[in-house]
């Protein structure tokens, strides 16, 4: 009686294998797919002239260039704004606050940010800024809503750089006689410089993919060129898709929001690799 | 004997500092005051939404469980929404879960490197795509096969969102599952070949148990980004707000709580009983994500210790 229950169990053993297989086969299926249909399709719209000749024609012919320049005005000042709060926030978490309730109020509070929908974001940016504080439909305020969302993911990279730093670091520089002041900002800041920056880069990557946050606050569709004033609306790259993909029954609509989709991606992509690249080249300035 | 704390008494003949030292300085007021305004975001989202959803409650409050959404008439019945939500994560997790649990195995028992460095890299990659991307995915292709298959006049289906949402949950759920497994001591692996067992013994009766909490937390966080997206959801569900007849058929239109967010905040007027209906709805959603990802985390604390 014992062959048939050590087979069964070679047999288990079998379609286990098969299935762990098979579900790595599939997801790379997935990936290939999804990467391939990006490049494939937006590679065919994708052009200089498209770059950089203005949208007409509601989107269906013409570029994306007031597009793009909007998307990295929105994304590059929200960087901008969010860089002091996030330092300032990682700052006081690590040299100021002892562990305690507080700390795990302010962490607790981090971790929920992160956590509400994106187009929450929007709605709480709709009532707050455009109808409360009567700023009307201005790419400031999507900037604002975008550097709120980065927040957390900007603060919590500072943060366990902050932590990375040596103890004896800090230990010399109080033994030297300097004040909590200038051991944040001779020691702290420089060194952890390079997470600061590796968090704002990867949470840009991010932002400036994100459309349902600055969908009814910051951006029009059509008409629009570059903003005269703060209080203006842009257009946006991903809310330029949007509106496109709602018409997609026209194949010329549909071209140009594939154009504009792989030159998004490839948008955050780039702010990734620099991400990267900022990883790598600042650790090696740190350990000259 | 207490301890008390003193400062300690300078040397006469030690030179003293010029200025005192303060503990309150620039540096110190900036991150205080930085660190009180992010602790405080949190809150002020929530308070606005409260504020802006009593409206609703005091004009409309019988009808907000119905099942009839009709703003003309003032009638707000948001179950359609919540139904809608509830199906089309589950759609989205039956997919994503064994998927994700059994590639994340395959990468992790393998114990390559290189694989393993792939795989997070590609993922990463994955995981960068913006979501309004993936919805055109849907609206171009996805939504098109599904209408071949089951032979529809519209692929802008129940089905079809799932589908979407499940590919979109995928890169977080499979990366953080990958490293829960990689977590669990080799020590335990090789008890447990030693005992004679097959790698799925191992793995089912060994590993997955220790690994469990982190798993579990895994897929808490992924069921909260399900009910939370947006963009690609509102492009291939089809909005409409009524539940499916019967109940469970996801070959039809439906409507969650984000695309009905994403469809109607901009046409409603701020103030009207309409937008405060919208903001309930924005407000139960968060409350949902919010108890998922807090969750999550507390799971994760618990596995750390």
């Amino acid at each position: 009686m014992r062959k048939p229950y050590t087979s069964r169990r070679a047999l288990s053993e079998t379609i286990f294998a098969t299935a762990i297989r098979a579900a790595l086969f599939l997801c790379a299926a997935i990936l290939l797919f999804l990467i391939g249909t990006i490049l494939w399709k937006g590679g065919q719209a994708v052009n200089l002239s498209f770059l950089f000749s203005p949208a007409s024609d509601f989107g269906k012919s013409g570029g994306i260039l007031y597009q793009l320049l909007g998307s990295l005005l929105i994304a590059l000042t929200a960087a901008l704004l969010v860089l002091p709060a996030a330092v300032g926030t990682a700052i006081f978490r690590h040299s100021y606050q002892r562990a305690g309730k507080a700390q795990e109020a302010l962490d607790v509070s981090l971790y929920a940010l992160n956590a509400i929908p994106s187009v929450t974001y929007g709605i709480f940016g709709l009532i707050f800024f455009v109808n409360i504080l009567g700023t009307g439909i201005s790419w400031l305020v999507g900037s604002i809503i975008l550097a709120i969302m980065m927040l957390p993911t900007v603060t919590l990279a500072c943060v366990q750089s902050l932590q990375a730093i040596p103890p004896n670091y800090f230990e010399n520089a109080f033994a030297l006689g300097m004040t909590r002041g200038e051991v944040v900002r001779r020691v702290a800041l420089p060194q952890s410089a390079h997470g600061i920056v590796t968090g704002l880069l990867i949470a840009l990557a991010r932002a400036i993919g994100e459309t349902a946050p600055i969908m009814f606050i910051a951006t029009a569709f059509s008409g629009v060129t570059l903003p005269q004033s703060p209080f203006e609306p842009v257009s946006t790259l991903p809310t330029h898709i949007l509106a496109l993909a709602q018409q997609s029954t026209d194949p010329r609509a549909l071209e140009n929001a594939w154009g504009a989709s792989l030159t998004l991606v490839m948008l955050a992509a780039l702010f990734s690799l620099l991400a990267y690249g900022a990883r790598l080249y600042l650790n090696k300035m740190r350990y000259k | 004997m207490t301890i008390t704390r003193r400062k300690p008494t300078p040397h006469k003949s030690a030179p003293t500092r010029s200025k005192p030292r303060r503990r309150f300085e620039g540096s110190w007021f900036f991150a205080a005051a930085s660190a009180v305004f992010s602790a405080s975001l949190t809150g002020l989202i929530l308070i606005t939404l409260v504020v802006q959803s009593l409206p609703v409650l005091g004009s409309a409050a019988d009808t907000i469980f119905t099942t009839r959404w009709n703003p003309a008439e003032g009638v707000f019945g948001i179950i359609p929404m919540l139904f809608g939500s509830l199906i089309v994560m589950t759609i989205a997790m039956l997919i994503a879960l064994p998927l994700g649990l059994l590639a994340a195995i395959y990468i992790a028992e393998t114990r390559s490197l290189r694989l393993k460095r792939a795989a997070k890299s590609l993922l990463e990659i994955l995981a960068g795509i913006p979501s309004i991307v993936y919805g055109l995915i849907g609206v171009s292709s996805v939504s098109l096969w599904v209408a071949d298959a089951f032979d529809l006049q519209s692929g802008r289906i129940i089905l079809t969102a799932g589908l979407i949402l499940s590919v979109m949950i995928l890169p977080t759920f499979l990366s953080l599952t990958e490293d829960a497994i990689s977590g669990v001591p080799r020590r335990y692996r090789e008890n447990g070949a030693a005992l004679g067992l097959y790698r799925h013994e191992v793995i089912s009766s060994v590993i997955l148990p220790i690994a469990a909490p982190g798993i579990t937390s895994a897929a808490l966080l992924a069921l909260g980004r399900a009910l939370g997206e947006t963009m690609a959801v509102m492009l291939v569900i089809g909005s409409l707000d009524r539940l499916p007849d019967p109940l469970f058929n996801v070959l039809t239109s439906g409507q969650t709580i984000t695309s009905k967010l994403g469809r109607e905040v901009a046409e409603s007027a701020f103030g009207s009983a309409h937008f405060s209906a919208l903001v309930l709805m924005s407000l139960i959603l968060v409350t949902l994500t919010l108890a998922l990802t807090l969750g999550a985390r507390l799971l994760q604390r618990r596995t750390l210790s």
